[in-house]
């Protein structure tokens, strides 16, 4: 029971995830592959904050995402104003960059040790510390992203992120600010990946930067790619897919050295065939 | 003196650097593709060479395989990737993503092959130490490289400039459209310019790890900063890429006397953001 | 007096190719004018510069006495000129309202925190634009497929729908680029209507077209255009009735 306690609330985590990366990728057309790293930093601003005392579970969540909305825009901005493929080498060199400032900025996030007993979440005076309330916690906060996601889909925000896809110079030609939508989308992304980062930090009680590499953003674009683009199917039958496979594999006897890189090779595989052969995913719109 | 250390390391590894840049350069300002495996390809040259030298082939052999090897993979990727997804008319971001699956493909399986740890080539004569004045050492396999990278530039610019195909390459870059109608073939000559690339990024592919050991996922690192040395010498420019991806190095490695070998990628970074916010279009752009 | 719309000695050069030299005219508020010449001459490439896609290398284009230069697209078209796109570049996957709600200006819902905290204010607004929209599709006579998706829609319908999205963005000016071509003559029939009913709501119209037929009936005035610079500029008849400016149109001299 509690293995699938477990893989439920994981797998909401990276649903939020999922939204995020499917607004930057998936609707706004910007190709990530540092979702892992702003992941990261909301899970290490939390651990921090929680550890330290200095604020308790929701106010440091809202400093997680406030924080992570500032840094997606920073990233993003820039880069957009120049041309796309810009930002394909703005987001690689951010993904690196924070898994080296993860890895050897010991003094902030214990380095490659990462940081153990961060303590758990606490709502409204109670400690949430058993799988049961976990579980629902992350569900409940994997509901409120599905329900802000599907708001800004119906909105104008959404039909226009829509056409920027299609034909970003029309819509410029129709009178509208493309940077700033795309923008606009980047730092909801920001605030999704960075509640996640929140979350699974008192989760685990533990991170360290190996969740939080150039891997992991390639897991989450399996997760989009898979799941499909653009819609909200799409972004939770991804994850909890892909979240499935790791334990798929278990069945199958490969030896631990080469575990990590049969999974990573089985993501390659994915997003190669699903390119070819089904760019909508599963339960998505075509990329 | 430690810094003119630092420099003839900088120099190796900034010639090296540049080939990649210069090849990546090549594929994307003729196909437009940011072809993120080119890093696979240039990890893939490194362990091929291995395999073949722990067998008791000789290293100019295994070099030699090891080349061919990757050019028919390059062309193999955009003739059957690549190519088929532009057939569809995918989006950028369609075939960038596949590119991304490509590389997470090729660098798992060598590392499944391989083992992810590091790998060392036993060849005693890479290390000798070629010239030595007073606290300066050179090594066999830095000069090598110098060399190799140099003949690499040369080489694809006389390619670029006075060869037919090489010319078309150009044509094709500058006015896609017109090559389409005016029977040029620009998927041919994209195969052509992808087993081109292919080729010489394993030169340094091969060499680099002899100086300095494999390992499965080494090659993101140097694809990040040819990129930055490309965008900063100006798309389009072989010699702007080159030697722009020089500097970097240079840069990179007198940075060590400051700050710590791990934040070097921040100085990298550093470098882009500054060319990004000032200077987009490069150094030494292509007229347009 | 100042013009309406005027550009000044327009440079434009793509690497050796000169696609403006010291291109100068000017349209006149209220009329239809019509933009003329061979293949090449520029004339796509005056749209570009005039909506702010391109920047020249020299000149300047002014909109009633302001100047245009280095301004964003979306400000020029906040400032009252909207363009259509000779190849379409309409929004397939989307139905035709939605095509032309994309174009109205300003809409809260436009950002994304007003989408998630004030869903009903929102909501409410999207009817508004809907009706705004609908009204739009209506005056171009597409009221009956706005619900279709692009795709479905025929070539003629499409072209309409064009000139929709440039109505919906409130612009006075408008830039259409070939409305004619392609075109049967049932709908060649009913853009030109269209056309000179926009004329006479008060919208100034400037319009590259190939087909001389077109030219004829709706211009009141035409711009020759050929190498980059304006060649010659007069009424239909004479434009069309000299043999030296048809020697350069059809004489295959570019």
């Amino acid at each position: 029971m509690d293995f699938w306690l477990s893989y439920a609330t994981l797998a909401a985590i990276y649903v939020l995830l999922g939204l995020s990366t499917n607004l930057l990728v998936g609707i706004a057309g910007i190709f990530s592959v540092s979702q892992a790293a702003v992941f990261g930093v909301g899970a290490y601003i939390v651990a921090y904050l929680l550890m330290n005392e200095i604020m308790s579970f929701l106010p440091a969540m809202l400093v997680a995402s406030a924080f992570c909305v500032a840094l997606n825009v920073l990233i993003t901005l820039p880069a957009l104003r120049v041309s796309g493929d810009y930002f394909v080498v703005t987001s690689f060199g951010i993904q690196l960059l924070a898994t080296a400032i993860f890895t050897n900025w010991t003094a902030g996030t214990g380095g490659a040790n990462g940081l153990p007993g961060i303590p758990p979440a606490d709502l409204f005076g109670k400690t949430l510390e058993s799988s049961g309330q976990l579980v629902v916690l992350c569900l409940g906060a994997m509901a409120l992203g599905c329900v802000a996601f599907w708001l800004i889909m119906r909105a104008p925000f959404g039909r226009l992120l829509r056409a920027i896809r299609e034909d970003e110079l029309a819509v410029a030609a129709a009178g509208k600010n493309v940077l700033r939508a795309k923008v606009s989308a980047a730092a909801m992304a920001g605030a999704f990946a960075g509640s996640a980062g929140g979350l699974y930090a008192t989760f685990l009680s533990f991170i360290d930067p190996s969740s939080f590499d150039l891997d992991a953003s390639i897991l989450l674009l399996t997760m989009v790619v898979v799941g499909g683009a653009r819609t909200l199917a799409g972004s939770i039958i991804g994850p909890f897919l892909l979240l499935a496979l790791p334990q798929i594999l278990t069945l199958i006897d490969i030896p631990t050295t080469i575990a990590a890189a049969a999974r990573q090779l089985i993501y390659g595989v994915l997003l190669i065939a699903f390119m070819l052969f089904r760019p909508q995913g599963l339960a998505g719109e075509k990329l | 003196m430690l810094a003119l250390q630092l420099l003839c390391n900088g120099l190796a590894t900034g010639c090296a650097l540049g080939v990649v840049a210069v090849t990546f350069s090549l594929v994307y300002s003729t196909t437009k593709l940011f072809h993120v495996a080119h890093a696979g390809v240039f990890t893939l040259g490194g362990y091929l060479a291995w395999s073949l030298t722990t067998r008791g082939v000789p290293f100019i052999v295994a070099f030699a395989v090891a080349v061919a090897i990757c050019a028919a993979i390059g062309a193999s990727i955009q003739a059957w990737l690549y190519a088929r997804l532009e057939r569809r008319h995918a989006t950028h971001l369609v075939i960038l993503i596949a590119s991304l699956g490509t590389l997470a493909v090729m660098q798992n399986i060598i590392a499944a092959i391989y083992s992810p740890n590091i790998l060392q080539f036993s060849l005693p004569w890479a290390s000798e130490v070629v010239a030595g004045g007073g606290s300066i050492r050179l090594t066999v396999i830095q000069v090598l490289i110098v060399a190799a990278s140099l003949a690499a530039y040369g080489g694809l610019m006389w390619f670029a400039h006075r060869t037919i195909l090489g010319k078309q390459m150009r044509a094709v870059a500058s006015n896609p459209f017109l090559a389409e109608i005016t029977r040029l073939r620009p998927r041919r000559v994209h195969v052509h310019v992808m087993a081109i690339a292919s080729a010489v990024v394993s030169i340094p592919g091969v060499l680099v790890p002899v100086d300095l050991g494999l390992q499965p996922y080494n090659g993101v690192t140097p694809l990040l900063t040819a990129t930055i040395a490309m965008i900063a010498g100006g798309v389009g420019s072989i010699t702007g890429a080159f030697v722009l991806a020089i500097a970097i190095a240079e840069l990179q490695n007198l940075s060590l006397l400051l700050i710590p070998g791990e934040w070097s990628i921040g100085i990298t970074f550093f470098i882009f953001l500054i060319f990004m916010l000032f200077r987009p279009t490069g150094l030494f752009a292509a007229a347009r | 007096m100042s013009e309406y719309l005027s550009a000044t000695g327009l440079e434009v050069s793509f690497g050796g190719l000169r696609a403006l030299q010291d291109c100068s005219f000017t349209v006149e508020r209220g009329r239809i004018t019509c933009l003329v010449g061979p293949n090449g001459a520029g004339k796509t490439t005056i749209f570009n510069v005039i909506t702010g896609f391109l920047r020249p290398d020299s000149g300047t284009v002014s909109f009633q006495g302001t100047s245009l230069d280095g301004m964003k697209p979306q400000a020029i078209v906040a400032a009252g000129i909207a363009r259509t796109f000779q190849n379409l570049r309409l929004f397939v996957d989307l139905t035709a309202l939605d095509n032309v709600i994309v174009a109205l200006p300003a809409q809260t819902g436009e950002e994304p925190l007003a989408a998630i905290f004030r869903p009903l204010h929102v909501a409410q607004a999207q009817t508004k634009r809907r009706e705004e929209a609908m009204r739009v599709l209506d005056h171009v006579g597409l009221a009956a497929r706005a619900h279709d998706h692009v795709r479905n829609l025929s070539y003629g319908e499409q072209k309409l729908l064009t000139v929709a999205r440039g109505l919906a963005t409130g612009a006075e000016l408008l830039l259409l680029d070939e409305p004619a071509s392609g075109l049967s003559a049932a709908a060649l029939d009913q853009i030109m209507a269209l056309l000179r009913r926009l004329q006479s709501e008060g919208k100034t119209l400037l319009v590259v077209e190939h087909n001389t037929r077109v030219v004829q009936q709706i211009a009141d005035e035409v711009l020759f255009l050929h190498q980059g610079h304006l060649m010659a500029r007069g009424t239909p008849e004479q434009i069309i009735s000299d043999p030296a400016l048809a020697d350069i149109y059809f004489g295959g001299a570019i």
